[in-house]
């Protein structure tokens, strides 16, 4: 079976339709014990110090994997894509493009998600069966989800963890759904948290390997995470255009946050937690976000893979610390 | 009940008792780390009797963060928590916005009917802190009370990297201007960087705390340009340590 990389959330469902596993490079990289290494390899290649972390990560994994090609977002992710895929395709990788259309437009997507169909030979029959097979795996994240904000008993790593995988369902759906059946019935004989803090978590993953542990020990819990939730395809839909319209992800801050301020309110989350990356453009939409988000606000920012540094830990021991004396009177 | 603030330059230390400082300290942290104490399975074990204190004594401790190193002994808080309890305490108000220069880092804390309600850090280096002060007093050859004197007719200055902004004030004193003004566009640097987080966590009345606030002149560009009340606090440099005595002794 071949290998299909791809850097962000993409139909998945196509590249399974084709008989063919799908990587997310993403997780690869993080998931690494040489991700900083990674890094290292990338900036020797050339690629500038004042660059995302993650495109250098990106940049080695894509090279390093027994990828067939690479679907590469043009629209919908990140500003610096188009010069990741080129690199690679210097380096003789086989980019296919995709997007997601900026105004949303049905149309638009129809043809982009056509386009990627004929690129691996599959009709709609074929691609609306792969779905309903990954949509009963899909089922078991809303209940990871929901046991995780409404019975509290799924740990904000667990929840990250299934919620993320969930781009690419580790290139074999069987053993995802395995894993997540189990954490599941393990998670229902659990006491529910008392959390003394309920976060949410906000903006593209983090490059901190332990930051959902640190925050536990700070007796907080993250209750909600933002694009990872998106990931999972949370709201269920008979077609798959009208899944990639409702995913939110590719359509800017404002489409983000009709999703997300609903979701602060169902889950009762007492501060949020905004994670950037350092050189990435989404730090500009900071300013957005915080100023639509009427609750007490961290933003935080990673650059390498590795632990929490010393300061973003003050900062965030800081922030529950505040939450958690707030209105309690001293 | 001891306080210790383990800054990234010195560290502070303060004894208090029944809600009175009895005792203070300042060490220069490196020499602090060298000669006052040593560390034994990843805790700091302090060497109470070249620093004058009873062991016997309960100890809270902040700062540690940016070391990364616990006191063995002692509590500890976060430093924003410390240094809002320290101004809480020392300034009988409520309601302000407490703005923290240190030797390294600057922080604005936002304070509410006696809660933080929000607080901003620096970005990792030290730009606008007491560090870059202490070095542009140096290129200007005079010393930290000279260079807190002067507020009229400020150079403009954009950098306020401690290394960078040397380069700049080199530029400017190129140019002819007199040390007064260059000195003064060095403390508007300073405001200038923390302007937009006073802004972004406003109130109407502002404390000084950190070695910031010994800067008469960086306190009034910041009365008159924020049209805000700046209250002054007795110790100021003192206030984290104070801070965490107060917590230690539970509040009220
Ligand atoms: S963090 Fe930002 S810059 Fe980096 S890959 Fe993601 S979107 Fe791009």
């Amino acid at each position: 079976m071949k290998k299909i990389g791809f850097t962000t959330s993409i139909p998945v469902e196509i590249i399974y339709a084709a008989g063919q596993v799908p990587v997310d490079l993403n997780n690869l990289f993080i998931n690494s014990s040489r991700a900083l290494f990674m890094l290292d390899l990338a900036e020797e290649a050339g690629y500038p110090r004042n660059t995302c972390g993650w495109i250098k990560g990106l940049y080695t994994a894509a090279l390093e994997t027994d990828i067939q090609g690479v679907i590469a977002v043009m629209q919908g992710d990140c500003s610096n894509t188009q010069a990741l895929m080129e690199t690679l395709q210097m380096q003789g990788r086989e980019i296919i493009p995709f997007a997601y259309p900026y105004d949303r437009d049905p149309e638009m997507l129809r043809l982009y998600v056509e386009k990627l169909m004929a690129y691996f030979s599959v009709n709609w029959d074929q691609v609306l069966q792969a779905k309903k097979d990954l949509d009963q795996i899909r089922q078991h994240c809303r209940e990871l989800d929901r046991l995780t904000w409404q019975e509290n008993v799924v740990t904000g790593a667990e929840n990250h963890y299934f919620l993320v995988s969930s781009s690419d369902f580790l290139g074999q759906p069987q053993t995802y759904e395995q894993e997540i059946k189990a954490c599941i019935q393990m998670a229902r004989e659990r006491e529910p948290n008392l959390d003394e803090v309920r976060l949410a978590y906000m903006g593209v993953p983090p490059i901190f390997t332990n930051l959902y542990e640190s925050i536990e020990a700070m007796g907080a819990r993250i209750v909600y995470n933002e694009v990872q939730h998106q990931f999972s395809m949370p709201h269920s839909s008979d077609h798959i255009l009208d899944q990639y319209l409702a995913y939110t992800y590719p359509y800017g801050a404002f489409a983000r946050l009709k999703d997300i301020l609903p979701e602060l309110e169902k889950r009762n989350v007492d501060g949020i937690i905004h994670y950037t990356q350092t050189f990435c453009f989404r730090q500009i939409e900071d300013i957005i976000y915080r100023s639509h988000i009427k609750k007490p606000f961290l933003t935080l920012e990673g650059d390498k893979p590795g632990k929490v540094d010393a300061r973003t830990r003050m900062r965030l021991e800081s922030f529950v610390n505040m939450l958690k004396m707030r209105g309690k009177g001293r | 009940m001891l306080g210790i603030d383990l800054g990234s330059r010195t560290v502070k230390i303060v004894l208090m008792k029944n809600r009175e400082i009895m005792a203070c300290s300042l060490y220069d942290t490196i020499r602090f780390y060298r000669q006052f104490s040593r560390s034994s399975r990843g805790k700091l074990q302090l060497d109470f009797n070249g620093l004058n204190l009873d062991p016997e004594t309960e100890m809270v401790a902040t700062g540690y963060g940016k070391i990364a190193v616990t006191i063995a002994g002692a509590q500890k808080i976060p430093e924003i928590q410390a240094h809002a309890f320290g101004a809480l305490f020392q300034s009988r108000c409520e309601n302000f916005t407490l703005l923290d220069i240190g030797g390294q880092d600057t922080k604005v804390i936002q304070v509410q009917k006696g809660d933080i309600v929000d607080f901003a850090t620096n970005d990792r280096c030290a730009a606008g802190s007491g560090r870059y002060l202490e070095n542009m007093a140096s290129v200007l050859e005079i010393n930290w009370e000279q260079l807190s004197s002067y507020d009229q007719n400020p150079v403009e200055l954009n950098a306020t990297c401690a290394i960078f902004g040397e380069t700049e004030l080199i530029a400017r004193i190129v140019e002819g201007h007199p040390t007064s003004h260059l000195a003064a566009g060095v403390n508007y640097a300073v405001f200038k960087r923390v302007a937009p987080l006073l802004k972004k966590l406003y109130s109407d009345t502002i404390i000084l705390s950190g070695g910031g606030a010994l800067n008469p002149a960086l306190v009034r560009m910041i009365r008159e340009e924020t049209g805000c009340q700046v209250l002054p606090i007795k110790e100021p440099r003192l206030n984290g340590a104070i801070g965490c005595c107060v917590w230690g002794q539970g509040w009220k």
